[in-house]
């Protein structure tokens, strides 16, 4: 388990972003997460509330965007991974990432390279603040 | 009170994969070639490194980062054999990240370095969306996870360079198929150079301290 670790970069990063820009509570933190990214997001959740305890962000929302998983080919193919397609072939997880992980190229056949879906972002949070300034930018 | 919004788009693993490429940097100014290798608690990481570093030493120097959860232990093996070692504590942690690779390299000799040989911490997850600065990345893999264990763990076999299947000379024992592992590991990964393994087999080994060779000797000609 290395949610915690990931959680720990996701608190100092949004409570640097929201005391610079002069917060009193943070309300959301929105994470895009690739599909194929080793992370559990529930995890990530409850390792966040833990460490966000008695902070300004200690009741803040957590929203997950899951991010699908996107091929690149040298053929110059770019396309998304057909969902529907990953679900109709097994519901273990570690049988999806296997078989979007040996996925091919729908035009040229070749072996097409994962392009998306192993991110971790912090995309945006929402704040409170005091005042109409915003005192610095991020 | 006022509501705002704001943009951070700050993605986790970039950070890290920008320290990994700093570390890549500074190994290459040294003109040092390192390996990162990983695979499952028991698959053989310390005794295949331990194997490279005795046919290694007197040609090459050689410096180690021994990652664990309790890392004094590994270290302690490959300090045997009288190369430098680092431990790297993780605590909790089930890999090594480039923070602690940075780390562990201000401790080492760089200028007196060829190889780094970087041993992650025993699992087939964690360690696979940390870079950590390294020329090689190594997935090791023992018969006696049984042969469905790459299908179960894709992404370590996707994004390896090299992938090693140990104890082949007990797969009999444990009724598995070493070849059936190899063929995975290439559906997975077609252009990956696969090495069947045993300790007690030296050609095998051969193979493997070959690899290491090709790119240490590809490194000093930069």
């Amino acid at each position: 388990m290395h949610e915690f670790s990931i959680a720990c970069e996701i608190f100092d990063q949004v409570m640097n972003t929201a005391t610079a820009h002069g917060a009193t509570e943070v309300k959301h933190v929105t994470l895009q997460v690739g599909r194929l990214a080793h992370t559990n997001p529930e995890q990530l959740e409850f390792c966040f509330k833990v460490l966000s305890e008695g902070s300004i962000a200690e009741d803040a929302d957590f929203v997950i965007e899951m991010v699908p998983p996107s091929l690149e080919c040298e053929c110059g193919y770019r396309g998304d991974v057909n969902e529907s397609q990953i679900r109709e072939s097994g519901e273990l997880k570690s049988e999806l990432l296997a078989y979007v992980a040996a996925m091919e190229c729908p035009i040229c056949g070749k072996p097409a390279h994962l392009e998306g879906g192993r991110e971790l972002i912090i995309k945006s949070i929402e704040i409170e603040t005091k005042d109409e300034d915003l005192t610095a930018d991020r | 009170m006022l509501m705002h919004v704001i943009h951070m788009e700050h993605d986790v693993f970039k950070a890290n994969d920008k320290i990994a490429e700093k570390n890549k940097k500074k190994l290459d100014k040294h003109q040092v070639f390192s390996v990162n290798v990983m695979g499952a608690i028991g698959s053989g990481k310390t005794t295949l490194i331990e194997e490279a570093i005795k046919q290694l030493k007197e040609k090459y120097k050689i410096a180690v980062i021994a990652g664990d959860v309790i890392a004094e232990m590994d270290a302690s093996r490959f300090r045997k054999l009288g190369v430098p070692t680092i431990p790297a504590n993780t605590g909790k942690e089930c890999h090594l990240d480039a923070k602690l690779v940075e780390k562990a390299l201000n401790e080492i000799d760089l200028e007196n370095t060829d190889l780094l040989m970087i041993e992650n911490v025993g699992n087939l997850i964690c360690p696979v969306d940390f870079k950590l600065g390294e020329h090689l990345r190594v997935v090791i893999v023992s018969v006696t996870e049984g042969d469905d264990i790459i299908l179960k763990h894709p992404m370590i076999f996707k994004t390896s360079e090299l992938a090693i299947i140990n104890k082949v000379d007990i797969a009999h024992a444990v009724d598995v198929n070493a070849e059936k592992m190899r063929e995975d590991i290439l559906s997975l990964n077609p252009d990956v150079p696969v090495i069947l393994t045993s300790k007690h087999d030296w050609e095998s080994l051969e193979t493997w301290i070959s690899f290491i060779e090709l790119g240490l000797k590809k490194a000093q000609k930069k």
